[in-house]
């Protein structure tokens, strides 16, 4: 049972992982709290969906076009919305409202075209796998694996390409990075183009695991919020870390206490970090003032 | 006439909301995103009090509203230590754990079904039963709140609220406590907003967790920012506004079963618009900073 609860986490953890990865990518380089970040979440999945069931395509394009146009959604609030807020040097507080609002709005637009109900996309769990007393099922696996080709491919995005640097450099300090004389607009796309690819990618298969309905983007997107502020701002890897401890204290909360209290648990665990570690667990110590 | 008298006490009920949340977000600078969690806990307080201990109206208001001023230490305490994106998570925070706790704890708070048959109002065997007399009694309490709102913006209170906003080193540094001005702003905030709550309740006479989600806590929200923050007529320009907007949408003839998401995507691209062209709202002064 607590096997089989662990594992569940873990898989959890692989997609909430996805999505903080996408958001800290953001959060941490330009410092704008994406909201927006899971209204291109739960389009991807409407994506798939309508592509699968209203047009037939076969699962591999529609895979391929949800997530493509779902990078594109992020693509385009950077370039219509967020770069012209930068350009104005408009206050943070200020273009997370307007983030809201492009939330609001889109969100609107999808529960409008497609009613607030869940829609299922494969019926059944499909093909299961049992590893002892665990039992996965083949959705499950590829999560999982997903999770591990994606991450190592940020990874090595991060350590061995220019790009990497200057994103590692834009976390750090965003002001030398552009007296270095690097294009920053096009540094933000790449960034925005790769957050919202992650997020898609985990938002097709939870859509073709579970389903979707017009709230599950926020859902997702305040986890991986929580995720990122847990394991630390400033650090990529930190929100892979957070996600995983959120995930499996989730599952295995299930255990004791009714599941419905799990939202409550992910603001618990948040008030307590930033009450006791407001840089998270990998975050570096800075006065509150300059982060 | 009675949809008219309906709207007004419905334009009454922001009105107190989005006052006290002004508090906050206009005069002390906090963009606080748990207000709907205070008006849950006025509603739910003074609705508990009526139906399980049969107390007045009179009497529940005011126990509802201390015990939503007490409660609003949890987020006030915590979040005195940050700005910006931190604040917002702590109260988002607040109100996440405060709907779980009206939604699940079911043996108390009536779980997802909530509290049925709450009595109306009555003072002295004189009841506020009908819409006429309930709008009566909303707009005394509204003018009520207006007034301590309106005193307040131009005390020295106030005017110690507006400069933390603008500068909270500068007002630390003046010999002010920072802190404890933001305690007491976030305690009057609370408590107002729970007076909003308990009226809510005496009005329709059943209340379920769903009247206070993080949804609402953005609505009333984005009345203050799309009226305007920082000064008095800002809150009052948006509520009318905000809970007009949707009535002239039925009269375009847009069908019932969209038109709440047609409404909703109208505020989404309000706020995304104001951000851009006028960051202090309609009629407000605060430009958040």
């Amino acid at each position: 049972m607590i096997l089989q609860l662990l594992a569940n986490g873990l898989v959890t953890g692989c997609i909430y992982a996805l999505v903080a990865l996408g958001f800290g990518l953001i959060y941490n380089t330009t410092r704008i709290f994406h909201i927006a970040h899971g209204i291109v979440y739960t389009i991807a999945a409407y994506l798939l969906y309508t592509f699968v069931r209203g047009l037939g395509l076969s699962l591999v394009w529609s895979l391929l076009l949800a997530i493509i146009l779902a990078t594109i959604l992020g693509i385009v609030t950077e370039v219509f919305i967020y770069y012209p807020f930068y350009r104005k040097k408009t206050s943070l507080s200020v273009v997370m409202i307007g983030s809201l609002g492009i939330y609001i709005f889109l969100v609107n637009l999808v529960a409008m075209l497609y009613g607030n109900e869940t829609k299922i996309l494969s019926p059944g769990a499909g093909k299961t796998f049992n590893f002892g007393s665990v039992i996965l099922t083949k959705i499950q696996l590829a999560e999982i694996l997903a999770f591990l080709v994606f991450f190592s491919i940020m990874v090595l995005l991060f350590k061995k390409t220019k790009l990497g640097k200057i994103i590692r450099a834009l976390a750090d300090n965003p002001n030398l990075v552009t007296v270095l004389g690097i294009n920053i607009r096009w540094v933000r796309i790449y960034i925005f183009a790769l957050g919202s690819f992650l997020a898609a990618v985990a938002s097709c298969l939870v859509a073709m695991d579970v389903g979707m309905d017009p709230n599950v983007g926020m859902e997702v997107f305040l986890v991986s919020a929580v995720a990122v502020i847990v394991g630390g701002v400033g650090v990529f890897e930190g929100a892979v870390l957070g996600s995983f401890i959120l995930a499996i204290l989730q599952n295995l909360m299930v255990w004791k206490i009714p599941a419905k209290w799990q939202s409550a648990l992910v603001f618990l665990i948040l008030v307590f970090f930033l009450l006791f570690k407001p840089m998270g667990i990998l975050g570096k110590r800075r006065r509150l003032e300059e982060a | 006439m009675n949809y008219v008298l309906h709207l007004l006490i419905m334009i009454c009920i922001y009105s107190i909301l989005s006052l006290s949340l002004n508090l906050l977000v206009g005069y002390t600078g906090l963009l606080s995103l748990c207000h709907a969690a205070f008006y849950g806990i006025g509603a739910y307080v003074s609705a508990l009090l009526m139906t399980k201990l049969g107390l007045n109206f009179f009497l529940a208001l005011p126990v509802s509203v201390i015990i939503s001023m007490l409660l609003s230490l949890l987020v006030a305490y915590p979040s005195l230590r940050f700005k910006g994106d931190y604040f917002i998570l702590t109260a988002l925070s607040f109100q996440i754990i405060i709907f779980s706790v009206l939604h699940n704890c079911a043996g108390f708070t009536g779980g997802p079904y909530g509290i049925p048959g709450i009595p109306k109002p009555h003072l002295f065997g004189f009841e506020f039963n009908s819409l006429p007399l309930f709008l009566l009694l909303s707009v005394i309490l509204a003018s009520l709140v207006f007034f301590v709102i309106y005193r307040i913006s131009s005390s020295p209170f106030g005017r110690v609220l507006k400069a933390i906003r603008e500068d909270e080193l500068a007002t630390l540094a003046l010999g002010k406590k920072v802190a404890g001005f933001k305690i007491q702003a976030f305690m009057i905030s609370g408590g107002i907003a729970a007076i909003a709550g308990g009226l809510y309740a005496g009005y329709i006479t059943y209340i379920d967790p769903t009247s206070f989600t993080l949804d609402e806590s953005i609505f009333i929200l984005a009345i203050i920012l799309v009226g305007g923050s920082g000064n008095i007529k800002g809150p009052i320009v948006g509520t009318v506004f905000m809970i007009i907007l949707p009535e002239i949408l039925k009269f375009l003839g847009i069908p019932d079963t969209i038109a709440p998401n047609v409404r909703q995507m109208i505020y989404g691209a309000l706020l995304v618009l104001m951000m851009f062209i006028r960051q202090q709202g309609i009629a407000g002064e605060y430009k958040f900073e």
